[in-house]
């Protein structure tokens, strides 16, 4: 039974992490744009996508040129579509994102077709590697050690750089930031962005565990929309924490009571907003009351 | 938009038609009235999960429509192909296909979900309704209706061709199946075939549909240590679930069996993670395919440079019995196309396949297949094994008696 335990609970941390990897993106583009991003999932979609037909021409080095590709796509709709929704009522951004969410599947459709596309992971990580009651595949390994990485470089990015510190000021007090003589639009563009880099970060390391299609990102986004209201909107740490909690109890759910499993999350949620209705580490921000 | 507009291009030709029209004999009258087309409905999905899938079967009525030289009762054919996201949207786009475009028959209907609520309007609306997929037992049992016909085998049917497979490779069953009417019509299906092959079940997952993540599934998979795992899983989710099956190392440890699986699955999957024993309608590699089915499949390669799928299959042929249909019926009337769908036949294979007159099923064999050990080909993945049965009389008994199917047919 505890060899049971043992192993579904590190099988659900590395769940978690996975769902990190997506919520992150999603609480940042909220965090410093005051934009939920209902096209997250479509970016997540675009850049295993992206991964794939760049794998073709580049082979593996095509998992870092995607994240960069939709990076610059996002900025592209940033400057043209998301830029108009700043300051706006929050429901005007739902709508718009979630018809681009709409629009950019159907482009993916249009140019690669309704079928799958199969992708699998690299032969050297093929395998599992299995420590008394813990089983994990050498593939959920990589990705947890590419996951863990690129959560302490944003965090790094966000905290000690200059470049972060602007970020930070600039979704509290945009306009003293602007006063100071920085190009707060540019620097919002950058955000969004990066935003959507994150998102293919994570549809390319999820790629090889989930079939590539082009509404795989339909049932990946949910559990990162619920990650970051568990978390609180907008918190980096918050995001982490929720996002291995949601892990967690799914995969226990899913041991003793498998018809909750997919119930389970929205559960804790609940539980979570009546005890804290902005989830877990969220602040108080004036913009937002 | 185009559609509308050639509506109103056609509607302004027929008038000026009409007004030259006017001093001439009342036979150039007729004559414009035979060239005005037969309306025929498509409700496949166009967007989310389902779309590859609609793609295949829309493309599939489309090469019927093609080979019949797109004309029926001398009248040429337009097809109108409207969505099928849920059940709700596919219930008002068949009451749109009736109301607006006039249609005489839809065929389409591929999750019995939306099946169900589409077969409320065709009964209501008197308007021939052919399904080709939605497989749960009550559309041709308790549901059924004098206006639907279906061509995909039941759940109970395709189980009952597995089964003996599946206890050939171990006696310990895993099931783990979709939570909603289609898985559960599997686990019903075959726990009562259980005792019969000589199997146990040792464990039971009923998956919320939508499912992403898998991994705990088979954790637990593993655990119980079964013989063989038969599965109720669709679509992406069961694409979800092969390719993490493999990832895991699970794929030549435990056998993997199940039903009603369309090509695209695995062509989604990749030729690394398939694996397992299935039961399909059709399978394109067949060599027990018809002339008609093989000409089918090379006009289709040669239109889409690829082999068609098991659905290209199912709506080509709910299309031909449809066009067929009419033809005999010699009119697009609701009620002698009914009649005539009833009569219909195909006599192409070893032995006749037909629409049941008193459940409006299919009763044709469905082709039981394995993945084979080494695919070489990018579409080619299966080896067939056998049909689910040999005879007209076995192929009948397999789709159940009247008392066991329960279909209760109202009157035209």
């Amino acid at each position: 039974m505890l060899d049971t335990l043992v192993s579904q609970t590190a099988n659900g941390l590395v769940l978690g992490f996975i769902y990190v990897l997506i919520a992150v993106g999603l609480s940042i583009t909220f965090g410093l744009l005051g934009v939920i991003n209902f096209a997250h999932g479509a970016f997540f979609a675009l850049g295993a996508y992206a991964a794939w037909e760049l794998f073709q021409l580049f082979g593996w080095p095509a998992v870092i040129f995607a994240p960069v590709l939709v990076g610059l796509v996002g900025m592209l709709v940033e400057v043209t579509i998301i830029r108009r929704l700043y300051g706006k009522e929050p429901l005007l951004s739902l709508i718009v994102t979630f018809a681009l969410a709409l629009l950019i599947e159907a482009l993916i459709r249009f140019a690669w077709g309704a079928d799958g596309k199969p992708f699998n992971p690299p032969p050297f990580l093929v395998g599992i590697v299995e420590i008394g009651p813990l089983l994990i595949t050498k593939y959920r390994v990589a990705v947890l050690g590419a996951t863990i990485a690129t959560l302490l470089g944003l965090w790094a990015f966000l905290e000690w750089t200059p470049y972060g510190r602007v970020l930070r000021a600039g979704s509290r007090d945009p306009e003293m930031v602007e006063l100071l003589g920085i190009n707060l639009p540019r620097v919002l563009t950058a955000v969004f962005g990066l935003g959507c880099a994150l998102a293919a970060i994570a549809g390319v390391l999820a790629a090889p565990l989930w079939t590539v299609s082009p509404s795989m990102a339909a049932n990946a986004v949910m559990p990162a929309f619920v990650v970051v209201a568990i978390g609180g909107l907008g918190s980096f740490r918050g995001a982490v924490v929720a996002g291995l909690a949601v892990g967690i109890v799914t995969s226990l759910t899913i041991q003793f009571k498998p018809e909750a499993a997919a119930a389970s999350m929205y559960a804790l949620m609940f539980a979570i907003m009546l005890l804290r209705p902005r989830g877990l580490f969220g602040e108080r921000w004036e913009r937002f009351e | 938009m185009m559609r509308m507009n050639a509506n109103r291009r056609s509607f302004i030709c027929a008038m000026a038609g009409v007004a030259a029209l006017s001093g001439l004999g009342l036979s150039e009258v007729a004559n414009a009235q035979s060239n005005e087309p037969i309306r025929i409905g498509l409700i496949y999905s166009k967007q989310g999960p389902g779309a590859a899938i609609g793609q295949y079967l829309q493309r599939g009525s489309e090469l019927a429509v093609e080979q019949a030289g797109r004309k029926v009762l001398g009248r040429p054919i337009e097809l109108v192909w409207l969505d099928e996201p849920n059940p709700q949207v596919s219930q008002q786009n068949m009451q749109r296909l009736i109301d607006e475009n006039k249609v005489v028959a839809v065929v389409g209907g591929n999750y019995s979900s939306s099946a169900l609520a589409m077969m409320s309007v065709a009964n209501r609306e008197k308007i021939p309704l052919i399904l080709t997929g939605a497989a749960a037992s009550e559309i041709t049992g308790k549901s059924c209706s004098r206006y639907t016909f279906r061509t995909q085998a039941t759940v109970p049917v395709q189980m009952e061709g597995l089964m003996p497979y599946v206890s050939q490779i171990g006696k310990k069953v895993y099931f783990i199946t979709a939570s909603y009417a289609f898985g559960q019509d599997i686990l019903r299906a075959s726990r009562a075939l259980l005792k019969k092959v000589g199997a146990t079940e040792v464990g039971v997952d009923e998956v919320p549909i939508n499912t992403a993540d898998y991994s705990s599934y088979i954790l637990k998979i593993r655990q119980a240590k079964p013989d063989v795992v038969v599965g109720g899983l669709v679509g992406g989710d069961f694409s979800n679930f092969l390719k993490q099956w493999n990832e895991m190392g699970m794929k030549d440890k435990i056998p993997y069996a199940a039903i009603a699986v369309t090509d695209t699955d695995f062509w989604d999957v990749g030729t690394q993670a398939s694996t397992g024993i299935y039961v399909k309608p059709w399978y394109f590699k067949n060599t027990k395919n018809t002339e008609a089915e093989k000409k089918m499949s090379a006009d289709f390669q040669k239109k889409y440079n690829e082999p068609p799928s098991d659905k290209t299959w199912s709506g080509w042929m709910g299309m031909r019995a449809l066009l067929e249909s009419i033809e005999a019926a010699k009119s697009t009337d609701a009620k002698a196309i009914v009649t005539e769908l009833e009569k219909w036949k195909n006599s192409e294979e070893a032995f006749p396949f037909f629409f049941r007159d008193w459940d409006h099923q299919m009763v044709r064999p469905a082709v039981i297949v394995g993945v084979k050990k080494q695919i070489s080909d990018k579409w080619d993945y299966f080896d067939v094994l056998k049909n689910t049965s040999e005879s007209a009389a076995d192929t009948e008994k397999a789709f159940g008696t009247k008392e066991e199917v329960g279909c209760n047919m109202p009157a035209l």
